[in-house]
């Protein structure tokens, strides 16, 4: 699904180059879950941003779906991302002059699939927004913002989702309630996650985890029974 | 995509992001269409008014009878066509002889205008348009004493007989004429052929009068001026008045620079919108794109956006831009040239499509910004779209604006003008943007805390203020000018026509009459400005050689050294008139033999003249040399009698000389005049008071055009300072909250506010009033033909007005925003 070779990205700052990532090769499977940490500058969202083909690497290569992404142009990055990328951010990011509905609908139209309205509605209904549909994003929560946004990432049923930190910016109750339904909706489409956090309990949900330091991968451990456990004392709850 | 576009612009419409941009779009058509098409109208009224001095809208004179097919041509094309000859010739009844100028028509005159026609000399006549029936003719009132005749009585005419049949009272005519030509008389042309008095040989002139509407018109007139021979003349309404014609150009030139100037306030108030419109979806673009958008998508939206923007703002200007100018139009009706044509379509065209025109131009390259974000912003939010290289934006704003303004005004002087302000106002700007840094570094030691805030706010986004400085310090640069400009104008009119300026001349005193006139008049409590000598008599030598031998060819041909010329001496320069070579004599010693002498500096041109050549004269089969000292520029438009020559005084002693003189007579003492033709029968009264009336009531209208205008142009201006300061608003009410969030209290936030407005103000104004003199002066030198003056009343005055209505109007707008909660402030931006 993603593959990476020897990813390096040097950015020039006040006349010096800065190697903020170097060296990085990932290959995620499909369905797989990922998570990166690392403190913060390790060059997490930088990573996330050459993966899903925001940026350009310096050197090395992203194969996203097969796309050779280090050798496309904006534009042919954008139509691999319409086609098969999901993004939750920290700052939401939704559109501050489209309903909730019209945001979740958004990316369904870009990717010309019809019965949008549908399909936003369901995925609302889903993340437990349904009576929320034509509120702005400036009436909703902290929260609620970010569960439209996961409901937004879904909807055009992205074979890949990238989340830099999701629950950064909520409280715990929020926090949970979101990864929860991060997790849940995954699960049942069977889309390939990587995340980028630096809270342990929500990377021990993946059932990988990659460890970033000062731009290097460090340590890259499956922690699939990890996951289980949570997952069980979650539901537990 | 247009169905996204329609989605994006309701929602922009909804959360407001479109309002400042269609407001400034809509106040820059508005302004375009209004101005453009009163300009128009008052333009076009000025120039039915102007035929009416020549008494059709154009005249085509011709030395040979012109071809009936270019008349048929004409007449067919709808057009009015009055065929006339004019000439030369002596009227006679018992022994009284006069020399007149004939005009014989054969239709309706005059085709513009009116002729007054009396049944008694110097009263009030009947207005009309006419022709005088065969058999009959119409006389200027100071042929009838000449020739003792009245209305009623027979004269002779070549070999028959013309009854008098009315008294011209006012005719078309040039007033410049007046004091060169024989009084004027009107018959009918089939007259001319019955009376036998065109000679072989004799200057017979044909003039045609052409009038109609333009759309017939020019056409006609373009293709007489393709057939015409070097010696057949064409002239316009405006070139028939040399007394008009400064002031109606001068005018034009005003309202064409109204027209220009509010596109540049239009593009002004739209580039600053269009670029904080831009900055605000930067956002946008980077989640449309990275939602998988491709730039070329993202363009296409957001040009959907432009031409919605562009629509909506120019449907909407050009609805209130039509509706103002009918309501001044209607409301000051009495002030403007009667009568008031109707609206043009042309100038309603250029103004809407001018609004698309300036939005393309100067929102554009904004536009374009927008897609340019890179993605990645959704993660790193300081990145900023590619920039353009500026030059592609300037080149082509600049482009966009020469060309808008030369389709307004029509003429590249101005434009070209405007661009070289346009360079001086940008560096200008790039001084004051200089200086604003240093004035922050400076108040960051010295000022109070929230001084400094207020500062820091300014010098935090360079870009911005400074595009805020241009947008406003644009705005005072144009309307001082346009004030500058219209009291200018205005001061000149004025004093080309004073209250009481002389309009009656009486020529052809003799010396015995002199005294016995001035009792009259004195008697009549009129007052003159003094009786001149005048003596006739005809250059004959330079500098010891005959005309033949020192001048060429082109030379003897000029006019005034084939006929006689008016003489005369004075003491002083007259008071239309500037010494520009040599000087004026202090006092008169015409000791040794030979006087000074004054000529008339295109004269000494065209002949060339130099102070020191000497001229010699023959008067009355006598002669007399005079030696050149200076050369004078001669005010044509001034209504007085003017000289070529003037000798010093005692230079023409023991000449036979006649004695000119003239005075302010109003209508109600014209009985005055009848007096004095009963005793002395052989002066001649020039009368130019309804033709100064008439120069007087186009100068009053045209004051008002551009009174009018002036304001308009205020009130464009004003608006354009509004749009700017609800442009930035938003970015002050955001650090206003912040401010407030952050627990600063009420006076600590308005002194920081306060502060950054005085400053923004006080930059502005003082842009202004330094671009404003610069352009004023250029335009003087260029464009009006005025000397330099520099105005320093207003150099107070101006940023003043700047920091008060920047800082009252900044300041009311946020006023009662901030007393809402800041968190509900935060929320909605
Ligand atoms: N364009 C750039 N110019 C200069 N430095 C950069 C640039 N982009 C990233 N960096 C630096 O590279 C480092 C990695 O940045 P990155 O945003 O990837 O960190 P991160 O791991 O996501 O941190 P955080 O957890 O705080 O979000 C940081 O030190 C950052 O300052
Ligand atoms: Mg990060």
């Amino acid at each position: 699904m993603l593959r990476t070779q020897e990813l390096t990205k040097t950015v020039n700052s006040q006349g010096q180059d800065l190697t903020i990532l170097s060296d990085v090769s990932l290959t995620v499977n499909e369905q797989d879950t990922v998570a990166i940490v690392g403190v913060s500058g390790s060059g997490k969202s930088t990573l996330l941003s050459l993966l899903a083909g925001l940026d350009l690497p310096s050197g090395g290569e992203v194969h996203l779906a097969g796309e050779p992404l280090h050798q496309l142009d904006e534009d042919e990055r954008a139509a691999v991302r319409a086609q098969n990328v999901g993004f939750v951010f920290q700052s939401f990011h939704l559109l501050p002059g489209l309903s909730a509905l019209e945001n979740v609908m958004l990316p369904i139209e870009l990717k010309e699939q019809d019965r949008a309205k549908e399909r936003a509605t369901e995925l609302l209904e889903k993340v437990g927004l349904k009576d929320r549909l034509q509120h702005y994003p400036n009436q909703l929560s902290g929260g609620e913002q970010q569960r439209v946004a996961i409901a937004r990432a879904f909807a055009s049923e992205p074979k890949i989702l990238f989340a830099d930190e999701p629950t950064g910016n909520l409280d715990t109750k929020n926090g949970n309630k979101v990864s929860d339904l991060l997790f849940d909706l995954n699960k049942q489409l069977g889309t390939t996650l990587v995340l980028v956090t630096h809270d342990d309990r929500l990377a021990e949900r993946c059932q990988r985890i990659v460890r970033l330091e000062g731009g290097k991968v460090v340590a890259d451990n499956a922690v699939a029974t990890q996951t289980e456990a949570t997952q069980a004392a979650t539901a537990e709850q | 995509m247009l169905n996204m576009a329609l989605r994006t612009f309701r929602r922009d419409w909804k959360a407001g992001e479109v309002k400042v941009l269609l407001f400034a779009l809509t106040i820059a058509v508005m302004a375009m269409v209004a101005i453009g098409s009163i300009t128009d109208r008052v333009h076009r009224a000025m120039g039915e008014q102007s035929s009416e001095f020549l008494g059709a809208d154009y005249t085509f004179e011709s030395p040979r009878p012109i071809d009936d097919a270019w008349i048929e041509r004409g007449r067919n094309d709808g057009l009015e066509i009055t065929r006339s000859q004019s000439f030369a010739t002596v009227l006679s009844s018992d022994d009284n002889f006069q020399l007149v100028s004939v005009r014989a028509l054969d239709g309706k005159f005059p085709l513009k205008g009116t002729i007054e026609i009396a049944e008694k000399p110097f009263t009030q006549g009947v207005v009309q348009q006419a022709q005088p029936k065969a058999g009959t003719i119409w006389l200027e009132p100071r042929i009838l004493g000449v020739l003792g005749v009245e209305v009623g009585d027979t004269i002779d005419f070549g070999s028959i007989q013309l009854t008098v049949d009315g008294v011209i009272v006012a005719a078309p005519g040039q007033a410049s004429e007046v004091f060169n030509v024989a009084p004027k008389v009107l018959i009918h042309i089939d007259d001319v052929e019955k009376a036998n008095i065109v000679q072989e040989g004799s200057r017979l002139e044909h003039i045609l009068f052409i009038a109609g509407e333009p759309a017939a018109r020019e056409p006609y007139i373009q293709w007489l001026k393709s057939q015409k021979n070097p010696t057949q003349e064409i002239t316009g309404g405006k070139e028939g008045t040399p007394a008009l014609k400064a002031a109606l150009e001068r005018a034009e030139t005003f309202l064409r620079l109204a027209s220009l100037i509010s596109v540049v306030l239009a593009g002004v108030a739209i580039a600053v919108a269009a670029g904080r419109y831009s900055q605000r979806h930067f956002d946008y673009s980077a989640i449309y794109r990275c939602l998988g958008m491709q730039i070329r998508q993202v363009h296409k939206l957001y040009l959907w956006q432009l031409l919605m923007i562009g629509l909506i703002g120019s449907g909407l200007g050009l609805a209130l831009g039509l509706g103002l100018q009918s309501l001044i139009i209607n409301q000051f009706s009495d002030y403007l040239p009667k009568p008031m044509v109707g609206i043009s379509l042309a100038p309603v065209i250029t103004g809407s499509l001018s609004g698309l025109v300036v939005l393309l131009g100067f929102a554009l390259p904004s536009f374009l910004q927008i897609a340019k974000v890179p993605p990645l912003r959704v993660l790193r939010k300081e990145l900023l779209p590619r920039a353009m290289s500026s030059w592609v934006i300037y080149l082509l704003s600049i482009g966009v604006m020469a060309l808008l303004m030369w389709w307004q005004s029509n003429s590249l002087l101005l434009v070209g003008i405007l661009l070289a302000v346009a360079v001086v106002t940008y560096l200008l700007i790039r001084l004051i943007a200089w200086f604003i840094f240093k004035i922050g570094v400076w108040l960051g030691k010295r000022g109070s805390l929230p001084v400094r805030f207020g500062v820091g706010q300014l010098k935090q986004y360079p870009a911005f203020t400074i595009s805020q400085i241009s947008a406003f310090g644009l705005a005072f640069i144009i309307m001082l000018s346009t004030v500058l400009l219209r009291s200018e104008l205005l001061s000149e009119w004025q004093s080309q026509l004073p209250e009481g300026a002389p309009n009656h001349f009486l020529v052809n005193v003799q010396e015995q009459e002199v005294e016995p006139l001035e009792s009259i008049l004195q008697e009549s409590g009129v007052s003159t400005k003094g009786i001149y000598p005048m003596v006739r008599g005809r250059v004959v030598g330079l500098n010891d050689m005959t005309l033949e031998e020192a001048l060429d060819e082109n030379q003897q041909r000029v006019g005034a050294v084939r006929r006689e010329l008016n003489l005369t001496w004075m003491a002083d320069v007259p008071e239309a008139n500037k010494v520009t070579q040599g000087e004026w004599w202090s006092e008169s010693d015409v000791a040794d033999d030979r006087a000074e002498l004054s000529v008339g500096e295109e004269l000494a041109q065209r002949l060339g003249l130099e102070i020191g050549d000497v001229l010699k004269f023959s008067i009355g089969g006598l002669e007399v040399e005079g030696e050149i000292t200076n050369l004078r520029s001669i005010q044509w438009d001034s209504f007085q009698p003017n000289f070529f020559i003037i000798f010093e005084p005692g230079g023409l002693d023991g000449f036979p000389a006649s004695y000119i003189t003239s005075f302010h007579l109003p209508v109600e003492d014209k009985g005055v005049l009848n007096q004095i033709l009963r005793e002395m029968p052989t002066v001649t009264i020039i009368e130019l008071d309804a033709i100064m009336e008439q120069v007087q009531s186009i100068l009053d209208q045209v004051t008002m055009a551009v009174e009018f205008i002036m304001l308009f142009v205020l009130l464009a201006g004003i608006a354009v300072l509004y749009a700017v300061l609800q442009v930035s608003r938003e970015e002050r009410l955001l650090s206003a909250t912040l401010l407030k969030a952050l627990g600063a209290r009420k006076k600590f936030i308005r002194a920081s506010i306060l502060a950054e407005l005085i400053l923004l103000g006080a930059f502005s104004g003082v842009l202004g009033v330094i671009g404003g003199e610069v352009l004023v002066n250029i335009l003087y030198s260029q464009a009006f033909d005025i000397d330099l003056v520099l105005h320093p009343w207003y150099w107070l005055w101006v940023p003043m007005i700047s920091v008060g209505f920047i800082g009252i109007v900044g300041w009311l707008g946020l006023r009662h925003l901030l007393n809402q909660p800041a968190h509900q402030v935060l929320r909605e931006y």
